[in-house]
């Protein structure tokens, strides 16, 4: 409130600035120096109500009750122009510019704040002391590590079996709610982004121009965040946000009928004080000590976790760019750019775990009495140039050619965790050495456009694109695109736009071991480097059958097929398809209507293998010579995603509709229904809880005879109604009226109400949080209603 | 060293291609220059005026009065030069036949390259200066496309539709319906726009983005916090921020492509955990259900985006 009042009170003054200021420039020829020559200011009152999840209804917005204050102030005169806006003044969803232009500067000056309401419903029994860390009520974790209480169900504690692994011991388990759930706190999980900055722009010479910037981006609140200690001690926090990047830029350009030449340095910073989270297990209050080696798996872990935030890092770019005009209509441009990304925050200790940091531990995994280094070192240098030759030599054909390079070498010496503590619970050696991720890609564009009669034009082209990458399974992968789209505008009553390509992407140099290394079926590839072939297509047509009215319809369509050699699993297809079609109807100048509709449909065949690890490994619990589910056909599932999603809009312009009024109208419709379908043997085997070979377990108790549950479709479906009037009273004053309506409609299983996942059972719009496995904020998607009315006095300059 | 062989070549066989259309221009050009015929040069006598056209023209004053093309302390404006001629070239013939439109440029009937290389005759610095053969260039999509001088709709740019999502959905309907998908940029809410992401003029990066070289380093220009480079990289990270995401609109959690647990497992199909069958059993019958529910996969793998941790390895710390 009192930041709102003060905010006002500001926005006021700077108003009455903008007008002390016009006053005491000379007087312009009209003898009106004193008053803006544009602009208006409205104010009124903003009256909202909401049901359901509130947050989520004004996400990016702030939406409560009170005043409204928007406003736009300007003077223009032969010599100069100044200007200066803000909306919703002292919300958390302000915005402000100022600008300033004259024949030899201009100074542009903003300040813009961006919500984001994640949920008013989330609770948290973890007290925040100090930024990023977390504590609980001593008595409630002795309570449960002493097995007299719940904390996270199926995690030791109560009940006596603490894992859930079917209906009845899962049954048990919610039965008894958590001891946090009663000591949870409410609290409004948000955060905001602040932006503001300002830059000048200075014209030396007509052909000389120098610009300066600075921008500042800061984000405070919080935000959702997991940290658990095992599989079945997974936790969510409302991680801390007290970040800022700080961006400079400074550059020259040289331009002039012929020529540009523009050099520029931009340099960024990321700062964050909290360097790191630290939170208390729920369900130990002490470490368990001796550390036990499977505490990752059963909970059995530290009394608290740390892990690593955001570290601080700066980016700084130099950039040179150029422009040649030739003959011929030919122009010749290209930037070349020097890039050098730099963090070295300083690395948080192994462990604050106890039972690992002593002696007795280091004797046997020496690699953790120390860190190998205390310092990050990472660096990231890149180069990237691009240059681009297009000419026109006659009207008939157009020729281009673009040649891309981007060069991302990835400097960051190895960090040895080959010894490294899983979860803060458990010292391993299975860990490993980071990688250094480079990628190098260099792309030629080449095009030939005919250009026809009727302002039509055919143009053909091809794309060779070679990216090399280390670190990944490829080291080598290109894409070929060949690519032909026409265009037709010549005609009144229709223009058409066509568009067809066909890339083939190849790989070369595959790594088996790169695959079987981090434990994967060799028949796995990584989608983003995987052989593909695509094809696209898309075609527009709009067409204006009579002045008034135009139409257009759309169609695109595209596929990735991944059929490289040996790729069995990982993703194996993809699909999206949309339509859509449009019209406006112009009934008067002052009455315009509108309609579309939009339908997309996107679908994803996946495979994986439900498998132990190979018994070609040796690794347990696999015995060679028996039954080796890692090769069994059998084991194999996949998964469709299959997701429909239409999308209608309406509208209504209604100008001078009682001489002084202008009306207006909305309506927007989105819904989607997003279906994920398992298929395949081992799916089947589940289905029949068929004991597919000696050795294999049964995931269901004994006696159940399908234990396999589809899971329902994610569907949500939202609508919004705007209506908007505003009348003139006067040429300078008037008044108006609006109302905005929003409703969402959501099922998503992945969200836990009181009664349980959402589209299982009956969704209550309250949160559980203490679920199977887990202790959450609540956060999740719900539905929401909300009524949004302003009623405003403006006055125009 | 063969990486850069072939680099060298593709660069060389550019800077060749270039070379030669430079050549054959040349040559083309020297071959069909005769001698000129006397061409008229346009000379202050050939123009009429500003006032002469608004004479005729009165309802053009308006809309050109309030906006940026009239601002006469730009020494660049039409209004600094030559007003309504600066653009329509010399109006006086045209004046003098009683209003022949064959006597004046109609940038209306040009074709979109050729009207865009008169906008570009003076729009061609900063955020202009990748036009020549960009993306809408090469499509025929040109200035008059999208800008109206003389009937502009919208607040900002003279742009032809009231907002930019407007405009761009004339081509990109479904890419800006997406706007109303679940998560979302705050696009629908006015705090973001298309122009926020990309320079529709031409820019040096893929996909018309305006910040950066790669797809990444557009993204993490105002995501910095993902910037990194960190200790552990993620790889599909470190290549492309869309291998995951969906920039425009999606209606999975943090704007996924695929909705967790099933995302991830496009890519971990190992043992154990990651290909488990993850389906309504699980979900409600057992501790593993937590991979499914609420932030799934990243409630333990929470560092998915890189990790500063010695501990770091699978993103838990």
């Amino acid at each position: 409130m009192r930041n709102r009042i003060t905010t006002l009170t500001a926005a006021l003054v700077l108003a009455s600035a903008s007008m002390v200021m016009a006053q005491q420039k000379p007087a312009d020829s009209t003898g009106a120096a004193a008053a803006p020559s544009f602009g208006s200011i409205d104010v009124g009152l903003r009256v909202t109500s909401a049901s359901g999840d509130e947050a989520r209804y004004e996400r990016y917005r702030d939406l409560r009750n009170g005043v409204n204050v928007n406003f736009n102030f300007g003077k223009e005169t032969a010599e100069s122009l100044f200007s200066v806006k803000g909306k919703n003044v002292g919300y958390q969803d302000q915005s402000y510019d100022a600008k300033y232009a004259n024949g030899k500067f201009k100074v542009i000056g903003f300040w813009d704040s961006i919500p984001l309401n994640y949920s008013y419903q989330t609770v948290t029994p973890w007290v925040e002391g100090a930024q990023g860390a977390f504590t609980l009520d001593p008595a409630s974790r002795t309570a449960v590590q002493n097995k007299t209480a719940v904390g996270i169900l199926c995690a030791p504690g109560l009940p006596a079996s603490s894992t859930c692994s079917n209906p009845t011991t899962a049954a048990l388990a919610l039965s008894y709610p958590s001891i946090y759930r009663g000591i949870a706190r409410p609290f409004d999980l948000t955060q905001r982004r602040d932006t503001y900055g300002a830059s000048v722009d200075f014209a030396a010479t007509p052909d000389l121009a120098v610009n300066a910037g600075f921008q500042s981006i800061k984000k405070t609140g919080h935000q959702p965040w997991g940290a658990s200690f095992a599989f079945n001690v997974a936790n969510e926090l409302p991680a801390p946000l007290d970040t800022r990047t700080n961006d400079f830029t400074v550059g020259a350009e040289w331009t002039n009928n012929q020529a540009m030449l523009r050099v520029a340095y931009d340099y960024s910073k990321f700062s964050n004080p909290i360097k790191s989270l630290t939170w208390d297990n729920a369900v130990r209050a002490t470490d368990t000590n001796p550390y036990d080696a499977s505490g990752y798996s059963n909970g059995n872990g530290p009394a608290m976790g740390r892990m690593a935030l955001w570290p601080d890092n700066s980016m700084s770019v130099f950039t040179t760019q150029g422009l040649y005009r030739l003959p011929a209509h030919t122009t010749l441009n290209g930037s070349l750019s020097f890039t050098t990304n730099k963090q070295n925050d300083g690395l948080i200790p192994w462990t604050t775990n106890s039972a690992i940091n002593n002696p007795t531990v280091w004797a046997t995994f020496p690699g953790l009495k120390a860190l190998p280094r205390t310092s990050a070192e990472a660096e990231v240098q890149g180069v990237n140039a691009v240059l681009n030759f297009t000419s026109r030599p006659s009207r008939y054909v157009t020729f281009s050619a673009r040649y891309r390079y981007n060069d991302h070498q990835n400097k960051t010496p190895i960090f040895d965790a080959v010894e490294y503590v899983r979860f803060d619970a458990v010292p391993e050696e299975t860990g490993g050495e980071t990688e250094q991720f480079g990628i190098k890609r260099d792309t030629m564009d080449l095009s030939a456009t005919l250009n026809l009669p009727s302002m039509s034009s055919l143009k053909l082209q091809y794309i060779f694109d070679n990216v090399v990458r280390t670190g990944r399974a490829f080291s080598d992968m290109t894409d070929r695109t060949f690519r032909t789209s026409y265009d037709l505008l010549g005609t009144q009553l229709f223009t058409i736009r066509a568009l067809y390509d066909h890339t083939q992407r190849r790989g070369s140099g595959f790594s088996e071991s790169a695959i079987e290394d981090g434990g994967a079926q060799p028949g796995l590839r990584f989608y983003d480097e995987a052989d593909r072939t695509r094809n696209r297509a898309t075609l527009l047509f709009m067409v204006t059958p009579m002045e008034k009215l135009d139409v257009d319809v759309s169609f695109s369509s595209g596929k990735d097929t991944y059929n490289g050699e040996g790729h069995d699993f990982g993703l194996l297809n993809n699909k999206n398809t949309a339509f859509t079609l449009a019209a406006n109807y112009t009934a008067s100048p002052k009455s315009v209507f509108g309609a579309s509709y939009g339908r997309d449909s996107y679908n994803a065949f996946q495979q994986s293998a439900n498998a132990n690890p190979s018994c070609t490994l040796n690794v347990p619990p696999c015995v060679p010579g028996t039954y080796d589910s890692w090769t069994d056909p059998n084991r194999v599932w996949n998964l469709t995603n299959d997701e429909k999603v239409n999308n209608f809009d309406l509208y209504a312009d209604l100008l001078k509709v009682e001489s002084h009024t202008d009306v207006h109208f909305g309506y927007t419709y989105s819904s989607s229904d997003n279906a994920f379908v398992h298929g395949g043997p081992r799916i089947q085997a589940l289905r029949t809880n068929a004991i597919l070979t000696p050795g294999d377990t049964a995931p269901c108790a004994a006696g159940v005879s399908s234990c396999f549950i589809p899971l329902p479709s994610v569907t949500n479906t939202w609508q919004r109604f705007t209506a908007d009037a505003r009348i003139e009273a006067t040429k300078k004053i008037g008044f108006g009226l609006t109302y905005w309506y929003e409703k969402l409609d959501i099922s998503d299983f992945a969200t836990i109400d009181t009664n349980g996942s959402v589209g299982f059972a009956a969704a209550t719009g309250t949160p559980r949080i203490d679920y199977l496995g887990s202790l959450t904020t609540g956060y999740g998607n719900r539905p929401y209603k909300g009524n949004t009315f302003f009623a405003r006095v403006f006055y125009l300059f | 060293m063969h990486s850069y062989c072939r680099t060298l070549i593709r660069g060389v066989a550019l800077a060749g291609l270039v070379a030669a259309w430079l050549a054959l221009a040349g040559t083309a050009s020297a071959a069909t220059q005769k001698p000129a015929p006397a061409k008229p040069v346009a000379v202050a006598a050939d123009y009429a005026g500003q006032d002469t056209c608004l004479g005729c023209h009165e309802d053009k004053a308006a809309a050109i009065k309030a906006g940026p093309h009239a601002r006469a302390f730009n020494p660049r404006t039409p209004a600094a030069t030559s007003g309504c001629e600066s653009c329509h070239g010399p109006g006086k013939a045209h004046a003098e036949a009683g209003g022949d439109k064959t006597k004046i440029q109609v940038i209306s009937k040009l074709r979109p390259q050729a009207a865009s290389e008169l906008c570009t005759s003076c729009h061609d610095r900063k955020t202009h200066a990748f036009w020549a053969g960009s993306q809408h260039d090469s499509r025929n999509v040109g200035c008059t496309s999208c800008h109206s001088v003389h009937a502009p709709k919208g607040e900002k740019a003279l742009l032809k539709a009231g907002s930019q999502s407007e405009l761009c959905a004339t081509c990109h309907r479904n890419i800006v319906n997406k706007q109303n998908r679940f998560n979302h940029m705050p696009v629908r809410e006015g705090k973001m726009a298309c122009s926020s992401c990309h320079n529709v003029h031409g820019s040096a990066n893929l996909k018309l983005l305006k910040a950066g070289t790669t797809v990444d380093e557009s993204c993490t220009s105002c995501h910095t916090e993902k910037r990194g480079p960190y200790l552990w990289e993620h790889a599909p990270v470190a290549d492309s921020c869309v291998t995951c995401h969906d920039p425009h609109g999606s209606n999975n959690d943090r704007m996924l492509v695929a909705k967790q647990p099933f995302l991830c497992q496009r890519c971990h199909v190992t043992s154990r955990h990651p290909p488990t069958v993850y389906d309504g059993y699980l979900l409600q019958n057992s501790a593993n259900g937590n991979k499914i529910y609420g932030r799934a996969c990243v409630v333990c793998h929470q560092q998915i985006h890189g990790s500063n941790s010695p501990n770091g390895k699978a993103f838990l710390r």
